[in-house]
């Protein structure tokens, strides 16, 4: 077939036709991003966690508030990565989970909005721990209300430390290493301490926890790092960890291939006697559909260098809103119900979680409340639980954009000290020069 | 009407680009735009978590490579990594190519077996291993107990010597078919008449491969090394699986250090400068590859 000019220009046409044709159909798609479905309804997104009790949760909302939410679980492992794409793609949410780890970056990068001023912000702050309230603001301003919290705690089979002839869970460190190499010694358990100390993206709250139990910081207020300087604590904490796994070998060297979950599976296993973990692991670590040490495993504070009790960790994930959302009442009423307070005075959505799955919650009322108290007695000590929530509080480098590449150089070298590739005081100094080069890198 | 109709018909050349249009069109959108913008983008500021710090920056990204001591450690591990990976690919995928070369019962069997693992997603790959080397539950030490060889199970991949040299075999089962593949295509091209000739000779079976079989693979070879030194330079599945770059960063290679620097760390600038050296150093060694074998091939077969 020959051709000519004119069939050229034909065919050239429906060349740009294609290359026009992605926009049209992202133009009669479905996209609802920001509201943009003009019937007031909120986009929500989230990690993918129990997707199906929180859409059950959000149908109620709808069946009371007369407005619609379309809401999105994203994949857990790369949450962060595909909000970011939406929001820097244009077509983000209107109202979102957040981890406290992300909230300055997402601030930062224009994706929230502040929620100071509006209707019933102050008395959710006033009726929550502090550690929560600072996890949600920054610099001055509040960005969120609470989803869950929780705070570490030393994990412990009863059983196992009862045939070692102990009463009490550890205190110390020292205590938790002597114990440790009791049960080693009466051929209990080959290594009775074991942590999730595999590389990955999520932050090693043991570490900190640790840290925190023994008083110690890694960084001031003005986010400088002092573990190698005037806090000495970092330093004998992973001095410990270092005899612990290479002297008295009373810590798992397995550690290092271990993810959170299969931790978790050895423990309902009882194949170790101790790990640090968050308070909520309890419940499924003590149901007995899921656990073979179902009823043996409590939870104590994490033990400190001298003995005493100084504090914990804790972690928040909040509830946010987009700061481009064109539908901002609808997403703040969204959110209120999720995690604010209701007509009753109650957080519905709080007690909701834990009574279904045991998630932390952030109202110091609720620690009272006759119902969660009954629910809480199934798997934990309440009076420890309540304890830990006073005492725990955030990471201090929440607020700096440079914080996960901090996380991420820290797991290494913590990986070094537990593999003995690396001394303490090595791994302090190392620290620090990381923190100082990021923080360069970040001016 | 009558000027139009009487219009000259396309030549050749003018042809050629109306029926390529579509393809060139659809390769530049799909492959060179992204190719150009990430260039763009590693000259570039540009982190999602400061976007008000976005700027143009010229090769300064390229110039932080110097003193990133991350990335000069990626880079030494990347280095060794793909040469332990491309040492063992070769040599293995040089064997068994030689053994499934001959006739022999069950050659079929074999040959279907050896193409297996090429099936097999990165992913999957690594979730395998990582099951086989598992410290509590772990094939290999359920393997090595029962034949006496160890008394207690071991955490193979907590060492850095361990960790790195489990990866690379896992790393090798999962690419050795397709140099396999390709080598074996190579040898059934060897005219029989070459060995007849070169047994006539008195040569030995040693002199046949020296003489007449690796010659005759140069260009195979030259296949191979080109694309499994990029397979293992730009390695990332099943490493992130096995051991997420640890302990320390014992395994964390360059590909690694990228998607972590991209993805986790939203730095789209240093990242995409990193993607653009794994490109060049592949692109260097491949040039490389073809200036000593591919005019030697020539010249001796």
């Amino acid at each position: 077939m020959e051709l000519n000019r004119r069939q050229v220009l034909k065919l050239a046409g429906l060349g740009l036709g294609a290359t026009a044709t992605p926009g049209l159909l992202a133009a009669c798609s479905n996209d609802t991003s920001g509201g943009g479905a003009g019937d007031g309804s909120v986009k929500f997104e989230g990690w993918d966690y129990e997707a199906t009790l929180v859409q059950q949760n959000l149908d109620r909302f709808t069946k009371t508030s007369n407005i619609k939410v379309n809401y999105t679980p994203i994949t857990s492992a790369q949450y962060v990565q595909k909000v970011v794409a939406e929001f820097t793609g244009g077509g983000g949410p209107d109202a979102l989970y957040v981890y406290d780890d992300s909230l300055a970056a997402w601030v930062e990068g224009d994706y929230l909005q502040p929620i100071d001023g509006l209707p019933g912000v102050d008395e959710v702050y006033a009726a929550i721990f502090p550690g929560n309230a600072e996890a949600m603001t920054y610099q001055g301003k509040r960005y969120g209300l609470p989803y869950y919290t929780d705070s570490n705690c030393l994990i412990y089979n009863a059983e196992i430390l009862s045939k070692a002839g102990f009463s009490k869970p550890p205190a110390s460190l020292e205590e938790l290493e002597a114990q440790a190499a009791k049960i080693k010694s009466m051929g209990l358990l080959e290594h009775p301490i074991g942590l999730p100390a595999q590389l990955s993206d999520t932050w090693w709250a043991w570490v900190w926890g640790l840290v925190f139990s023994s008083g110690g910081n890694m960084f001031d207020d003005q986010q400088a790092p002092i573990m190698n300087t005037s806090d000495t604590v970092t330093k004998d904490v992973l001095t410990w960890l270092q005899n612990a796994a290479n002297k008295s070998k009373v810590l798992d060297p397995a550690s290092l291939q271990l993810l959170p979950v299969p931790v978790d599976n050895a423990m309902k296993a009882n194949r170790y006697a101790f790990t640090i973990g968050a308070r909520y692991a309890l419940r499924d670590y003590n149901d007995p559909q899921k656990s073979k040490a179902a009823g043996k495993m409590k939870m104590a504070l994490v033990p400190s260098l001298d003995g005493k009790v100084h504090g914990t960790i804790s972690n928040t994930r909040m509830y946010g809103l987009a700061k481009d959302t064109e539908v901002k009442d609808n997403a703040f009423k969204l959110l209120t119900y999720l995690g604010g307070l209701g007509e009753d005075k109650t957080p519905y959505t709080a007690k909701f979680w834990f009574q279904q799955r045991g998630l932390g919650f952030a109202y110091k009322d609720l620690a009272k409340d006759p119902e969660i108290t009954a629910s809480l007695k199934k798997f934990a000590d309440p009076a420890i639980y309540a304890q830990l929530a006073e005492i725990a509080r955030p990471r201090n480098v929440l607020g700096v954009a440079w914080y996960t590449e901090f996380e991420t150089e820290m797991h290494k070298v913590v990986q070094g000290v537990l593999s003995n590739q690396v001394q303490p005081s090595a791994a302090v100094a190392s620290l620090a020069q990381s923190a100082e080069t990021l923080k360069k890198k970040y001016s | 009407m009558s000027v139009l109709t009487e219009r000259r018909p396309l030549g050749d050349s003018a042809k050629a680009w109306a029926l390529n249009a579509p393809a060139i069109t659809v390769i530049a959108l799909l492959v060179a735009y992204p190719i150009g913008y990430s260039f763009y983008v590693s000259l570039q500021r540009n982190n999602l978590k400061r976007p008000r710090a976005k700027r143009f920056i010229g090769f300064d990204n390229y110039k932080s490579l110097l003193s990133d001591d991350a990335f000069l450690s990626a880079l030494k591990v990347s280095a060794v990594f793909v040469l332990v990976v491309l040492g063992l690919t070769v040599i293995l995928a040089l064997i068994l190519a030689l053994v499934l070369n001959e006739r022999f019962r069950g050659r079929g069997l074999l040959l279907s077996l050896a193409l297996l693992p090429w099936a097999m997603p990165g992913v999957v790959n690594g979730l395998m291993w990582r099951t086989i080397f598992d410290a509590k539950t772990g094939a290999l030490n359920g393997l090595m107990m029962q034949l006496g060889l160890i008394d207690t199970y071991q955490a193979w991949l907590t060492s850095a010597t361990g960790a790195f040299l489990f990866t690379a075999l896992a790393q090798v089962w999962n690419t050795l078919p397709f140099s396999v593949i390709i080598l074996l295509a190579g040898l059934s091209t060897i005219p029989s008449e070459l060995y007849d000739a070169a047994t006539v000779d008195r040569a030995g079976a040693f002199r046949r491969f020296t003489q007449v079989t690796v010659p005759w693979l140069l260009h195979p070879l030259l296949i191979v090394l080109i694309l499994e030194t990029m397979n293992a330079f730009r390695a990332f599945d099943t490493i992130y699986v096995l051991t997420g770059g640890g302990p320390g960063d014992a395994t964390t290679t360059i590909a690694l250090l990228d998607v972590q620097t991209v993805l986790t760390f939203t730095d789209f600038g240093l990242g995409s400068a990193y993607a653009w050296v794994i490109t060049a150093i592949t692109l260097i060694i491949s040039v490389g590859y073809i200036g000593l074998l591919y005019r030697k091939g020539n010249f001796e077969v």
